[in-house]
């Protein structure tokens, strides 16, 4: 904001102030983080005794080797990783046709069609916990990565319509024409001309989509039951509940769980901030 | 054209798959909630139909009250922490002119990206009444101020809220931050030859142009406070005792632990409908406050 301010002698010291501010929050907002890693690089007696907060005396690199030889992690990063993977692709896909077909292709019914999808943003997962859990029973999903991705998919969908809704309902007409001319049919020109023009978009939300199911809990902990099926948010409860003595492989645990949405969005920190304020604008 | 965009076949490959999804994991499980909270049922079977049974007994029960008003304990520590951090943050962020903009503004929002395990199990340990770091940090300051944060039946709620409050402050931060932006400069050029001072042209222009944008700030803190449920799951299961719990709790436990399927349904009706009421009371505020500046 360009507004500069009267500098006084008594206002300096309040920006200084609130400079001040800023950096202790910044603080409290990284300590944490910042804590856990240091924490997986320690052994029981340096977490709990003799140095909590400082730097490791050693690196202990063996907590990583052991978290990731010893335990299950391994196959909770591949779990997590293939459960994301395929609810990105599928709800990318999906709400991507459905989009088109609602706002360029003429039907009867199709508004209607449209809003029915669009009320999934209102409906919180908590609530569908037990029907859904029903329901991927009744599907025959339980014991697969199917028992996730599903639901996932599906809840994502709404506002992924939405969101290409937006960007479809704009375009000029003289694609599809073109295309038409052309010989191409209705699919071709779909994959062909109209995706490529939303690119951005599909950035945006395969992000946004990702860090959902990277971290998703409240329906995982209901659906999964199976060991080697379960996600790092579960994995490292588990961890809780069975290796309490090994506190340094449970901070390596949680370090490597913490690291690929940090990445993400350290890399792409203007798109999920993107991602978000839409969000906000469609759902207010 | 007409026949290309009118192509029956397309339509049902391209709707159907994303109606048949959506029907099965949401539409149905939402009308079902509302359908078998009327029923005695163990999760086996159909059940038998009991009336208002379910929700009679709901209303007599002291934990369904203890529910709500965690839930509304919730709602509000982590509603008045958020709005009010994500403001002053967002509007000093937002300051062209700040050195570290960048830094601050990752910083800010990296919580949000955590999966809320991994922050439960980190606000474990900063609790932990023997060796955490709250109770170490209030030692190594000299004051005798060690509580049992989690286990004590007063304190836990709020305990827990806060490590909400801190995880999702980002989150509002994100929203306010692109408001701000969204404001033309020149409406502070103007309000600073009229001669106002920075804080009066927040007050006077950003707060009212961002209207908007807290009302989707407030829809999420409230709603989100309504419907808590991980954090206590994780740190303290509804305890000690029953003190933490709220009404996607009481859901969970009396399905999935006590097999009440129909009565966890109730529960659950309740929270759909609590939080269409917030929606709405939330808009309609918003609604009759008048206009100030507009489009």
């Amino acid at each position: 904001m360009a507004i500069k301010k009267r500098t006084t002698k008594k206002f300096k010291l309040s920006e200084w102030l609130f400079k001040g501010f800023l950096w202790v929050y910044a603080f409290i907002s990284l300590y944490p983080l910042v804590w856990m890693v240091l924490y997986s690089f320690k052994n029981n007696e340096e977490i709990f005794v003799s140095n909590p907060y400082g730097l490791p005396k050693i690196f202990r690199f063996e907590n990583y080797v052991n978290a990731w030889s010893q335990y299950n992690v391994p196959q909770y990063f591949i779990n997590s990783l293939m459960v994301a993977v395929a609810t990105v692709f599928l709800t990318i896909v999906l709400s991507m046709m459905f989009a088109y077909a609602t706002s360029r292709m003429k039907w009867r019914g199709r508004n209607f069609v449209r809003t029915y999808v669009a009320i999934g943003m209102f409906i919180p997962v908590q609530a569908v916990l037990i029907p859904v859990t029903k329901m991927v029973q009744t599907l025959g999903l339980t014991g697969s990565h199917w028992a996730l991705i599903v639901p996932y998919t599906a809840f994502n969908l709404s506002f992924a319509t939405l969101i290409f809704y937006g960007f479809f309902v704009g375009l000029p007409i003289e694609l599809e024409e073109a295309a038409c001319i052309d010989g191409a049919n209705i699919f071709q020109t779909f994959f062909k001309v109209i995706v490529p023009t939303v690119t951005p978009a599909i950035a945006t939300l395969s992000i946004f989509t990702f860090l959902n199911s990277w971290n998703e809990f409240i329906l995982a902990n209901v659906l999964v039951l199976d060991q080697n099926l379960k996600t790092l948010p579960l994995g490292i409860l588990f961890f809780q509940g069975q290796f309490t003595t090994d506190w340094g492989a449970m901070g390596a645990t949680m370090v490597i769980a913490s690291l690929p949405t940090v990445l993400v969005y350290t890399l792409f920190s203007n798109q999920v901030e993107k991602a978000i304020t839409v969000s906000g604008a469609v759902k207010g | 054209m007409k026949k290309y965009f009118g192509n029956k076949m397309a339509i049902l490959v391209f709707t159907l798959p994303t109606l048949i999804l959506f029907t099965l994991l949401v539409f149905y499980p939402i009308v079902q909630v509302f359908y078998k909270s009327f029923f005695d049922w163990n999760g086996l079977g159909s059940g038998v139909f009991i009336g208002f049974d379910n929700f009679i007994r709901l209303f007599d029960d002291k934990l369904f009250f203890l529910s709500n008003k965690n839930g509304f304990i919730f709602a509000a520590v982590i509603t008045l922490f958020q709005l009010s951090m994500a403001t002053i943050l967002a509007l000093a962020v937002s300051n062209l002119k700040m050195k570290g903009r960048n830094f601050f503004r990752i910083a800010y929002f990296i919580p949000v990206v955590l999966s809320v395990t991994v922050v439960c199990q980190l606000w474990l340990s900063i609790y932990n009444s023997d060796y955490g770091l709250l109770n170490r940090f209030f030692e190594t300051l000299g004051l005798d101020f060690r509580q049992n944060w989690l286990t004590d039946r007063k304190s836990a709620i709020y305990a827990i809220a806060v490590v909400n409050a801190w995880q999702w402050m980002g989150y509002q931060f994100a929203l306010l931050l692109a408001g701000i932006k969204s404001i033309p400069n020149s409406y502070y050029e103007a309000a600073q030859i009229d001669g106002a001072t920075p804080v009066q042209a927040h007050m006077k222009i950003t707060m009212p142009l961002l209207s908007e944008t807290y009302k989707f700030c407030l829809l999420i803190s409230v709603t989100g406070g309504i419907k808590a449920f991980t954090e206590m799951f994780i740190m303290t299961s509804g305890g000690p005792g029953t003190s933490s719990y709220t009404l996607t709790y009481m859901m969970y436990s009396a399905a999935f632990r006590s097999n009440e399927f129909g009565y966890g349904l109730a529960a659950a009706s309740v929270l759909v409908l609590e939080c269409l009421m917030a929606i709405l009371v939330i808009n309609f505020i918003f609604k009759t406050e008048p206009e100030i500046g507009g489009e």
